[in-house]
């Protein structure tokens, strides 16, 4: 019982420092508590107008939370009330995965990638062992520590799943995130939905761009059938039952190297079963991190190795570095990769020059690196005068629609 | 919830009788004796039951309100957390926790509906208070089992999952929320005592079916309690 102590905490236990952000409930900002040391994040939950009390999907994380404790998930430190407003502590973050995916100044290699999808696999073992289904995962609730670590945030769509015939929303999940069953309408679904958006964040990493932008939900599973072929009933015999069903023109797969011409054989094979039409053959995540590809060389990258983008005060790039050996020395701006293929008639050929001197640095430097797999290609919008895309996200206006049409447990 | 009870909060904080039956200091002062604390908590059961039966939620919000309430009172006292706000309180958290949440104007509604009395008389702002209280006083752990889960189960592993033994276990599971039991024992061991009365009240031979579960009978026979 002693976690049920009786010392009454107050806002005094907190410094409070510099606003970190704004989350779906309230403000995030940075503070040290006073009786660790420890730098933390603390998210102000407002309380909402139409006197409902603690807002219902704070609720919810915290009640998620306080049943999961992994090393790869964020760790509910602390909650308390201070002047009407309920206050949770977690343990501040340094940054999260799409910021990585993102830093063109970054070079992932087949072990970095390998690490950061194990982690990511392992902190949603943990939610799946648990009953629990994320339902919003993304590069973005990735969050990384100072250590290299990377832990599941956000729980705040986050429900328990198990009971049979329980039908859920299916407006869940970012659009580009979203598993294909999904996107049909499916009211009853389970952990098969968390292992897609992995698989959906496992190409980000290997692309370093979202790999299914689909700007629509039509849209979306169009992107899906045209990198992955319009499934056959054999393929996936429950898909036309599906409420939304309906008809795609029928389009043959690229084959999946085409797709992803940088990756080993052991990382298209997990990705082809992560990315499996019916929810039921699907892999679980638990299998996906037995997969020959997490033991087969390259192994995955010590986390406090991990490459991660440098603190934005102080560009003292020589700090970041030191851990994982030598990059590319040139300014930032000429640093930044070219894209491969576009203007070359041989796209294959060029490739190989183009990461010649940070794949050879980073070999040299001893790194885990593998020689079976080439550094992949970060994709520079700016080359084509594009802005990265605006990420979607699950609106409120989505919600409350949904919820209202269709009447469902959310 | 379906997961996995051995490795939940639930489980880790599992009370002895003992501690559970601790009438707190400042209730003692007001003269209030183990045997009223046992009543009033069971007066705010059902007081929860009847608020849950005007505003119809499931079964197990009534079961977490109930649940909460009863922890509540393993660490506060009823001086200081009127039980009359706090039953009321733990049906509106539980709605939120269980996924079907109850609006607080509604609870309020029926609160005056059904008690005239001024000192049930609380409003949406006395809930809303009462309720960030609770969460502290329950160290905001919002997950519990329920016995009423691996019922079902065991009465068809049992061969009697008949209408009538379902709905006699069933409303005997019910009746154990009018005691701490929830605080106390693992849901399934609670689902199996009320099997076992059950089965006592309706002559079923259920002897051989108990051998083979290997459950000790001492810890089913809990209902002495009853």
């Amino acid at each position: 019982m002693s976690e049920f102590d009786l010392s009454k905490k107050v806002a005094d236990r907190y410094l409070k420092r510099e606003v970190l952000g704004e989350g779906t409930y309230g403000v995030v900002y940075k503070a040290i508590d006073t009786q660790t040391g420890q730098t933390v994040a603390i998210k102000k939950i407002r309380l909402g107008k139409q006197k409902e009390g603690v807002n219902f999907t704070a609720l919810r994380e915290i009640k998620l939370l306080k049943e999961l404790k992994d090393p790869n998930i964020i760790e509910l430190i602390d909650a308390f009330p201070h002047k009407g407003n309920l206050h949770l502590v977690f343990a501040f973050m340094e940054t999260d995965l799409e910021a990585v995916i993102r830093d063109r100044n970054i070079v992932l290699s087949p072990g970095d990638i390998k690490s950061y999808l194990q982690m990511t696999l392992k902190g949603l073992a943990v939610c799946h062992k648990k009953w629990v289904l994320h339902r919003d995962m993304k590069p973005n609730n990735l969050l990384i520590g100072s250590n290299g670590h990377l832990k599941l945030a956000d729980f705040g769509l986050a429900r328990v799943f198990g009971s049979p015939d329980r039908r859920f929303t299916h407006q869940v999940f970012a659009r580009w995130y979203r598993a294909p069953e999904l996107l049909f309408g499916t009211k009853q679904y389970g952990p098969g939905v968390d292992v897609w958006a992995a698989a959906c964040i496992f190409a980000e990493l290997l692309l370093r761009r979202p790999f299914l932008q689909g700007s629509s939900d039509i849209d979306q599973l169009g992107k899906i059938f045209a990198a992955f072929g319009t499934p056959s009933p054999s393929q996936w015999p429950d898909m036309v039952y599906l409420p939304d069903y309906v008809e795609y023109q029928h389009v043959l797969s690229p084959p999946l190297r085409s797709l992803f011409p940088m990756a080993s054989d052991d990382a298209l094979d997990l990705l082809s079963k992560m990315f499996t039409y019916d929810p039921k053959a699907r892999i679980s995540v638990q299998q996906a991190l037995e997969h020959r590809y997490f033991s087969s060389a390259p192994l995955p990258t010590d986390p406090v190795k991990l490459p991660r983008p440098a603190p934005k005060k102080e560009s003292k790039a020589s700090d970041v570095i030191t851990n994982e050996g030598p990059t590319v020395l040139s300014p930032p701006r000429k640093s930044r990769r070219v894209m491969p293929g576009r203007d070359g008639s041989e796209g294959n050929s060029l490739q190989g020059d183009k990461f010649d001197d940070s794949v050879s640095v980073r070999q040299a430097a001893g790194d885990n690196t593998g020689k079976n797999e080439p550094v992949p290609m970060s994709l520079d919008f700016s080359l084509f005068g594009l802005k990265p895309p605006n990420r979607p996200t699950i609106t409120s206006a989505d919600r409350s629609h949904l919820k209202r049409k269709l009447d469902l447990e959310f | 919830m379906a997961a996995n009870f051995w490795t939940s909060s639930h489980y880790k904080h599992l009370l002895d009788q003992e501690d559970v039956d601790m009438v707190n200091a400042l209730d003692k002062e007001k003269g209030i004796t183990l045997e009223d604390f046992k009543l009033i908590k069971m007066n705010m059961t059902n007081y929860i039951l009847k608020l849950a039966q005007q505003v119809k939620v499931r079964q197990r919000v009534v079961a977490t309100a109930v649940t909460y309430m009863r922890r509540v009172y393993t660490k506060k006292s009823m001086a200081e957390y009127d039980p009359r706000l706090v039953a009321p309180t733990c049906l509106y958290l539980a709605s939120k926790a269980e996924e079907s949440t109850v609006q607080a104007r509604l609870l309020v509604f029926y609160i005056k509906k059904l008690y005239a009395d001024e000192k049930y008389r609380y409003e949406i702002k006395d809930i809303l208070e009462m309720e960030m209280k609770i969460l502290e006083a329950l160290n905001y752990y919002l997950v519990v089992y329920h016995p009423y889960r691996s019922l079902s189960p065991l009465l068809q592993d049992a061969g009697l999952n008949d209408l009538n033994m379902t709905q006699l276990t069933w409303g005997l599971v019910n009746d154990t929320y009018k005691m701490d039991l929830i605080l106390v024992h693992p849901p399934h061991l609670i689902a199996l005592a009320c099997i076992y009365i059950a089965s006592v009240l309706r002559d079923k031979d259920t002897t051989a079916w108990f051998e083979e579960l290997r459950v000790d009978m001492n810890v089913v026979s809990v209902p002495r309690y009853f």
